[in-house]
C-alpha cells in the first residue's frame, strides 16, 4: 500500500504548498481512511462534496483533505497537517481507535479544534465534538427487523465485516436483539464487506446447509455477493436478504419493493459532512457545537425508501 | 571433481520426487479431510462452485507460472484484473446506447479486455526488459498505477455493469455446456494449452532457459528479451480472460476488486513446485497449487475445524512446507 | 626434507556419497616446507580428498593425521583453526563485499569495540603487494576478473597463517605471468616452512614448483614419489592408465588452396578490439593466441553477433554479411563456443537432452518440440563425443568438467555450423579428455569446416594450429604459419617486442 501513500502524500504536500500563504483565514484539516470499499467510497464523496460547498459559504475557511491507507499513514497525515498548514481544527475519522488517540490528543493540547466521526478515541474527552454512528443500534435495528419479519423463528446465516470493532458491536447488537425470538444463527464468517469474498463465503453455506430462511449480510456490498451465489444456487428457501449501509442500488430495489431485498438498515457515509459543517459552524460561530452528536442507523421499508435514495452519490 | 562423481548418484531413479508428489498428497488430503468432515464437500455443486471460483486466480497463475519461468515476476496481475475489469464495464454501458443488448455489446467487451490486457501485459514487458528495470520494481509501480485508475473511475465507488446487460451476460460465468460452467472450461483449456506450451514447446524450453541462465540462453541463440517480453504479454492476456469470466459474475468492478490476487497467484505457482528464482515451471503444479488455496477457503467454511482467523496461517504454512520441500528435492539432486 | 614428519596425512582414506565410493584406502601427507602436487584425471579424486583433508566433508572411514595425532574436524571452522587453509576451484569469496572485506571475513580486527578500519586496509595492502596484485582493497569483488579473484584468495590465504595451504588449481584461471608471481609466493612459503598441496593439470608447473608428486586414478593412489624421479609423460600416463605421447592429431594438408570460408576485415568491439582482419580457409584451424585481457573473446563473440560490433566487412563464402545477432551468424552456419562452460556455456540444473539441443530447437519440430528426435540426437552425441558418466535425466551439474565440455561441443555441433570459434576448449580439463577433444577438432577440420581455437595454454596453440595469429590490447599483433609457430615468437608478438625477433631462437 505504500505506493498509494506516497502519490496521496504527494498531492497532499502540493495541495498544502499552494495555499499556504494566506493569512487571518482558518484552516480546517480533514484526515479520512481511504476509498478502499463501498462504504468509505461514499464517505470520500461526501467529505469532498461537503468541503466544496462549505469552502464557498465560509470564504474565511482552509480546508486540507488527507486521504490514508493504514493508521500509520493517518498519522503522518496528522502531523503534517499540524506542521505545514498550522490547523485550527481537525476533523478525523480515525483508521483505528488505539494508534491515532495520542496524536489527536497532541494536536487537541496544541489548541485546535477536534472532531471525531464514527470510531471513538480510546480515551474520553479528547474531542470537542463526536459525530458518531451507532454500531450496536444498527445491529439492534437489524436483529428487531429480523425478529418481526420472522415470527415463527428460522434458520439464518450472518456475514461479518472486516474483524474490527465496530463489526464485533454491531453483531453483539444483532444477537442480543433477536435472544429469545426463535431465530437460530447456523452459520457465521467473514465477508470482509467485499463483494468476492461473501460470494464465496455464501456459495459455501449454500452447499453446508439444506435450509437457510434469511441471511444478514450486514453491509450492502457483502449482500450483493450474497444475491448472486443465491441466485447461482438456485436456491428458493431463502426468503430475504438484509443488507446495511444504505447503498443506493440497495435502497432503490427496497423502494421498488423487491421481495428479497424488503429493507435496508442506514449506516450514512455522510456522517462526514454533518461533522464537517458542526466544525465549520463551530469555527465561524459562536452557536455552541461541542458535545456528542450521535447518529442513529435507521430502518429503510419501502414507505420511507425514497427519503435515502441519493442517485449521484458513488455508493 | 570427486564430488561430482559422486553426484552422479542416481537421484531421479527415487522418482517421483517429493517435489512431485507433496502438491498431490496435499490437494488429496485436504479432499479427504473435506470430504469426511462434510459429505457435502464432494457434492457436484460444492466442486463446480470451488473449481470456478479458482478459475480467475487459475487463469492468471497459468501466465504467471511462464513468467516466474523465465526468471521475471508480476506484481500487478490483481490490480490490473481490476483496472480492466473498470474499463469493461464502463466500454460496454458506454456503448449499450448505440449497440443494445445482444451478442456484439459481449464482444466489444471481451474484446476491451484482451486489448487491454496484452497492452498492459506489453507496457510491463517493455519496461523491464528493454528499459532493463527490475520486474519487482515496474510491477509494484503499475499495481499501484492500475489500482488508483479503478478506484478513479470508479470515483472511489462500484463500477456497476447496466442491469439489464448483467443478465445477458451472466451465462459467461453461471452457464456452461453438459453442467460444466464456462470459467472451468476456459480455465481448463487454458491449462491444457498451458501444459502444452510449457513442457512441449520451443517456447516453454526458451522460457526455461532464459530463467535457468540468461548468459546461457543468449549464448545459445535464445533471444532472451523477446521471451520475457512474450512472457509478461501472454499473464497480461491471461488476466484478459480472468476478467471475461470475473465480471459476469457480480457485475461490478471496484477499488477491493482483484485485493491480493497477485500474491495468490504467486503462491500457486510455488506450491505448485515452479521455482521462484525461475528456471524450472509446470502448470499443472500450478493448477493444483490454485485448487489447494481455494480448497483450504472452502474447507474452514464448510466446516468448523479452526477459526477462520487462522485461514491466513494456514495458507502461509502450506506455502512454506511447498518451498521446503523444493528446496530438499535440490539438495537430493 | 622427507625425514620430518608429515604436518598433516590421511590414512585408509575412504569417502563415500551413497552407493558411489570416490576415495579408496587414499594415503596422503606432506610435511613442513614441502609442495606437494596431487594430480589425475577429472573425477580421481582429488578435489574430494582435499576437501576430506581441510575438514570440508568428513570421511566415510580411515583417519586425518595431524602432526601424527588423529583428528576429526568438525567444521571447516575447525580446519582452518588447526591452520589449514583451502582455496577452492569455484571461488569462495563474498561477492557484495569488497576485497579488503574479504581478506577479513570472520575475523575483523577490532580497535575496542569497534573494526579498524585502517590496519585492515594497511594488511590488506601488504597481501595483496606480497602477490604483486594492483587491486585496490576497497574494489567490489564482484568487479574483479578471475585471476584478480584468484590472488585475492591467496591473498586472504596469507592473512590466515596458514601452517598447510591446499590449493585446487589455482593457476586454471591465471596468466602464464600471474602463474608465476603464483609460484614466487609458493616458494616464499615453503621457505617459512608451510605445507602446500596443489592440484594442477599443468604438467609443467608440476615438474617446475612440486618436490613430490602424488598420481591419484579412479579413487585411489597410484603412485607416489619425489617429482625429479618422474617425467612429464611419465605423469601423463600413470594418470590416464595409457600412453598418452601423441596428445595432437597430426596438422592437415597445407590449405593454401582451399577456398576462404570466413574473411573479416577492420573488425571492432568497443572497448576491447579494433581493426581486426583475418581469413580463414576450409579445412583449417586457425589459433588465436595472447595474453588473457588482449581483446580476443571478446572480438569473437563479437564477430558472432553476441555483444555490439562493427566491421567494415564480413564475407562468409564470398558473399558479404551483416551479422547483428547471435541467430544471423547461425544462419550462416557460424558459431561460438564460449570459454565458460559453467555460467555461459550449460544450463548446469537441467539434463542433457535439454542441453544439448537448447541453441537449435527449431530442428527438432516447428512450435512443438519433437522429445523422440531429442533423444535420439542425444543417442548419436553421446556416441559420437564419448560422453560418459550421469544418468541421461541428470543435471548436467554432475558431469565431470572434460564430459560437460564434449557435450557443449556436441550442443554447437547440433546447429551444424561450416565455421565453428572455440574459446578454451580445454579449460580445466584432464589430459585423456583434451586429447579427444584435439581429435574431435582436427576431425571438424578434415571435414570441411574452418575452426578458429582461442586458447591461453601455449602448447595447445602450437600443437593445433595451422596457422596462429596472436592479438595484444585489441588488435592483430602478427600472424604465424608453418615453421614460424613457435612459443617463443608467440610471447613476443603477444608481449609486443615481436616482429622484428621473429627468427631468433629463444
Amino acid at each position: 500500500m505504500s505506493y498509494m501513500r506516497a502519490l496521496l502524500t504527494g498531492a497532499a504536500v502540493a495541495a498544502l504548498g499552494t495555499a499556504a500563504a494566506a493569512q487571518d483565514t482558518q484552516v480546517i484539516g480533514v484526515s479520512i481512511p481511504a476509498a478502499t470499499h463501498g462504504w468509505a467510497g461514499g464517505m470520500n464523496f461526501h467529505a469532498q462534496e461537503a468541503i466544496e460547498r462549505l469552502e464557498e459559504v465560509y470564504p474565511q475557511l482552509d480546508f486540507v483533505l488527507a486521504t490514508a491507507s493504514d493508521p500509520g499513514q493517518q498519522v503522518n497525515d496528522i502531523e503534517d497537517m499540524v506542521a505545514t498548514r498550522g490547523i485550527d481544527a481537525l476533523v478525523v475519522l480515525p483508521f483505528e481507535s488505539e494508534p491515532l488517540t495520542a496524536p489527536v490528543q497532541a494536536v487537541k493540547e496544541g489548541g485546535a479544534w477536534v472532531t471525531v466521526v464514527d470510531r471513538g478515541l480510546s480515551v474520553e474527552g479528547i474531542e470537542d465534538l463526536y459525530v458518531a454512528g451507532d454500531n450496536p443500534g444498527f445491529g439492534r435495528v437489524s436483529g428487531e427487523y429480523m425478529a418481526e419479519k420472522m415470527p415463527d423463528g428460522g434458520k439464518i446465516v450472518v456475514l461479518r465485516g472486516i474483524p474490527t470493532t465496530i463489526d464485533n458491536e454491531r453483531v453483539e447488537g444483532f444477537e442480543s436483539a433477536i435472544e429469545g425470538s426463535g431465530i437460530e444463527i447456523i452459520g457465521m464468517e467473514h465477508g470482509n464487506w467485499n463483494r468476492d469474498d461473501s460470494f464465496n463465503v455464501m456459495q459455501d453455506f449454500l452447499s453446508k446447509y439444506p435450509q437457510i430462511d434469511a441471511v444478514w449480510a450486514s453491509d450492502d456490498d457483502m449482500a450483493v455477493g450474497v444475491l448472486a451465489a443465491i441466485d447461482a444456487a438456485g436456491r428458493d428457501d431463502v426468503q430475504f436478504v438484509l443488507g446495511g449501509a444504505g447503498m443506493k442500488e440497495m435502497v432503490k430495489r427496497v423502494m421498488d419493493g423487491d421481495t428479497m431485498i424488503p429493507a435496508d438498515v442506514t449506516y450514512p457515509p455522510s456522517m462526514i459532512a454533518t461533522a464537517i459543517e458542526l466544525t465549520a459552524v463551530g469555527m465561524t460561530s459562536t452557536a455552541p457545537v461541542s458535545g456528542t452528536f450521535t447518529i442513529g442507523s435507521v430502518l429503510i421499508t419501502p414507505d420511507n425508501a425514497e427519503s435515502f435514495y441519493f442517485p449521484d452519490s458513488p455508493f | 571433481m570427486a564430488a561430482e562423481t559422486a553426484d552422479t548418484v542416481p537421484a531421479r531413479r527415487r522418482l517421483p520426487s517429493m517435489s512431485v508428489l507433496g502438491p498431490i498428497v496435499a490437494l488429496v488430503v485436504l479432499v479427504l479431510v473435506g470430504a469426511f468432515l462434510n459429505p457435502n464437500f464432494v457434492s457436484a455443486a460444492n466442486i463446480t462452485n470451488v473449481l470456478a471460483r479458482s478459475a480467475f486466480i487459475g487463469i492468471i497463475a497459468v501466465g504467471m507460472t511462464f513468467v516466474i519461468t523465465a526468471g521475471g515476476l508480476d506484481l500487478s496481475v490483481g490490480s490490473m484484473a481490476a483496472f480492466i475489469a473498470g474499463l469493461m464495464i464502463l466500454v460496454m454501458n458506454w456503448a449499450l446506447p448505440t449497440l443494445g443488448i445482444g451478442i456484439p455489446i459481449i464482444l466489444l467487451g471481451m474484446a476491451v479486455a484482451l486489448v487491454a490486457g496484452l497492452l498492459a501485459g506489453l507496457l510491463n514487458g517493455f519496461l523491464i526488459t528493454t528499459l532493463g528495470i527490475e520486474a519487482f520494481i515496474v510491477t509494484l509501480g503499475s499495481m499501484g498505477i492500475y489500482r488508483s485508475l479503478v478506484t478513479w473511475l470508479a470515483d472511489g465507488g462500484t463500477l456497476s455493469l447496466d442491469f439489464g446487460l448483467r443478465t445477458f451476460y451472466r451465462p459467461v460465468y453461471f452457464g456452461g455446456i453438459l453442467g460444466i460452467s464456462w470459467p472451468i472450461i476456459v480455465f481448463a483449456l487454458v491449462v491444457i494449452l498451458g501444459e502444452i506450451l510449457m513442457s512441449r514447446s520451443r517456447f516453454g524450453r526458451h522460457c526455461a532457459a532464459t530463467g535457468s541462465n540468461e548468459h546461457v540462453a543468449h549464448y545459445s541463440n535464445v533471444d532472451v528479451n523477446r521471451t520475457r517480453l512474450l512472457t509478461y504479454a501472454m499473464l497480461g492476456v491471461l488476466v484478459g480472460v480472468a476478467t471475461i469470466m470475473y465480471v459476469p459474475r457480480l457485475g461490478s468492478a471496484s477499488a477491493s476488486t482483484g485485493v491480493l490476487w497477485e500474491l495468490e497467484a504467486i503462491a500457486a505457482v510455488i506450491i505448485g513446485g515452479t521455482v521462484l528464482k525461475g528456471g524450472f515451471g509446470r502448470v499443472w503444479g500450478t493448477v493444483i497449487g490454485v485448487l489447494i488455496l481455494s480448497l483450504i477457503d472452502n474447507l474452514l467454511n464448510l466446516t468448523d475445524l479452526v477459526s477462520p482467523y487462522l485461514n491466513g496461517a494456514i495458507q502461509g504454512i502450506i506455502i512454506i512446507l511447498a518451498v521446503i520441500l523444493q528446496r530438499e528435492a535440490k539438495a537430493k539432486g | 626434507m622427507t625425514d620430518a614428519a608429515p604436518v598433516i596425512a590421511l590414512r585408509d582414506a575412504t569417502k563415500r556419497f551413497g552407493p558411489v565410493e570416490v576415495l579408496h584406502d587414499v594415503d596422503l601427507e606432506v610435511r613442513a616446507g614441502e609442495v606437494l602436487a596431487l594430480i589425475g584425471e577429472n573425477g580421481a579424486g582429488k578435489s574430494t580428498a582435499m576437501k576430506c583433508l581441510a575438514g570440508y566433508q568428513p570421511l566415510t572411514s580411515g583417519r586425518i593425521l595431524l602432526d601424527g595425532k588423529e583428528v576429526t574436524f568438525g567444521s571447516l571452522h575447525a580446519g582452518e583453526e588447526a591452520g589449514i587453509v583451502l582455496i577452492h576451484q569455484e571461488f569462495n569469496l563474498a561477492e557484495q563485499l569488497t576485497v579488503e572485506q574479504n581478506i577479513f571475513l570472520g575475523r575483523e580486527l577490532r580497535k575496542g569495540l569497534f573494526l579498524d578500519k585502517a590496519r585492515m586496509r594497511q594488511l590488506s595492502r601488504d597481501y595483496l603487494d606480497r602477490v604483486k596484485c594492483e587491486v585496490d582493497p576497497d574494489r567490489v569483488v564482484s568487479s574483479l576478473s578471475n585471476s584478480e579473484k584468484q590472488m585475492v584468495e591467496i591473498a586472504k590465504a596469507l592473512g590466515r597463517d596458514a601452517r598447510v595451504l591446499v590449493m585446487d588449481e589455482p593457476t586454471a584461471v591465471l596468466t602464464n605471468t600471474e602463474s608465476r608471481i603464483l609460484f614466487d609466493q609458493v616458494r616464499a612459503l615453503k621457505a617459512a616452512g608451510t605445507a602446500i598441496i596443489f592440484t594442477s593439470h599443468k604438467l609443467s608447473e608440476v615438474s617446475e614448483i612440486a618436490d613430490r608428486v602424488t598420481v591419484m586414478r579412479d579413487g585411489a593412489v597410484v603412485h607416489d614419489g619425489p617429482v625429479a624421479d618422474m617425467t612429464e609423460d611419465a605423469m601423463a600416463t600413470a594418470m590416464v592408465g595409457r600412453d598418452v605421447s601423441d596428445l595432437y592429431p597430426p596438422k592437415g594438408r597445407r590449405p593454401d588452396d582451399a577456398p576462404v570460408m570466413l574473411k573479416v576485415e577492420g573488425l571492432s568491439v568497443p572497448r576491447f578490439a579494433e581493426d581486426v582482419s583475418f581469413e580463414l580457409r576450409r579445412g583449417e584451424i586457425l589459433g588465436i593466441a595472447g595474453l588473457v585481457g588482449s581483446g580476443r573473446t571478446e572480438a569473437m563473440e563479437g564477430l558472432c553477433g553476441l555483444r555490439p560490433a562493427s566491421a567494415a566487412r564480413i564475407e562468409i563464402d564470398g558473399a558479404p554479411v551483416a551479422i547483428r545477432r547471435p541467430a544471423d551468424a547461425l544462419s550462416h552456419g557460424l558459431c561460438y563456443l564460449t570459454e565458460d562452460r559453467k555460467l555461459k556455456g550449460l544450463l548446469l540444473e537441467k539434463g542433457m537432452r535439454v542441453n544439448l539441443t537448447l541453441q537449435s530447437l527449431e530442428k527438432f519440430g516447428g512450435l512443438m518440440v519433437d522429445r523422440q528426435a531429442e533423444e535420439k540426437a542425444l543417442d548419436a552425441a553421446i556416441r559420437e563425443f564419448d560422453i560418459r558418466g550421469g544418468q541421461r535425466e541428470s543435471r548436467v551439474s554432475n558431469l565431470s568438467g572434460g564430459n560437460q565440455q564434449k557435450l557443449l561441443l556436441a550442443k554447437v555441433m547440433q546447429s551444424e555450423p561450416r565455421i565453428l570459434v572455440v574459446d578454451e576448449p580445454t579449460r580445466g580439463i584432464d589430459i585423456g579428455t583434451k586429447q579427444q577433444i584435439y581429435t574431435f577438432l582436427r576431425r571438424l577440420a578434415d571435414e570441411g569446416r574452418a575452426i578458429i581455437v582461442i586458447s591461453s595454454e601455449m602448447q595447445e596453440v602450437i600443437g593445433l594450429s595451422d596457422r596462429v595469429l596472436v592479438m595484444r590490447r585489441g588488435r592483430v599483433a602478427g600472424m604465424l604459419e608453418g615453421e614460424a609457430i613457435t612459443e617463443d615468437a608467440i610471447v613476443r608478438h603477444a608481449m609486443g617486442v615481436g616482429a622484428d625477433s621473429q627468427g631468433r631462437a629463444a
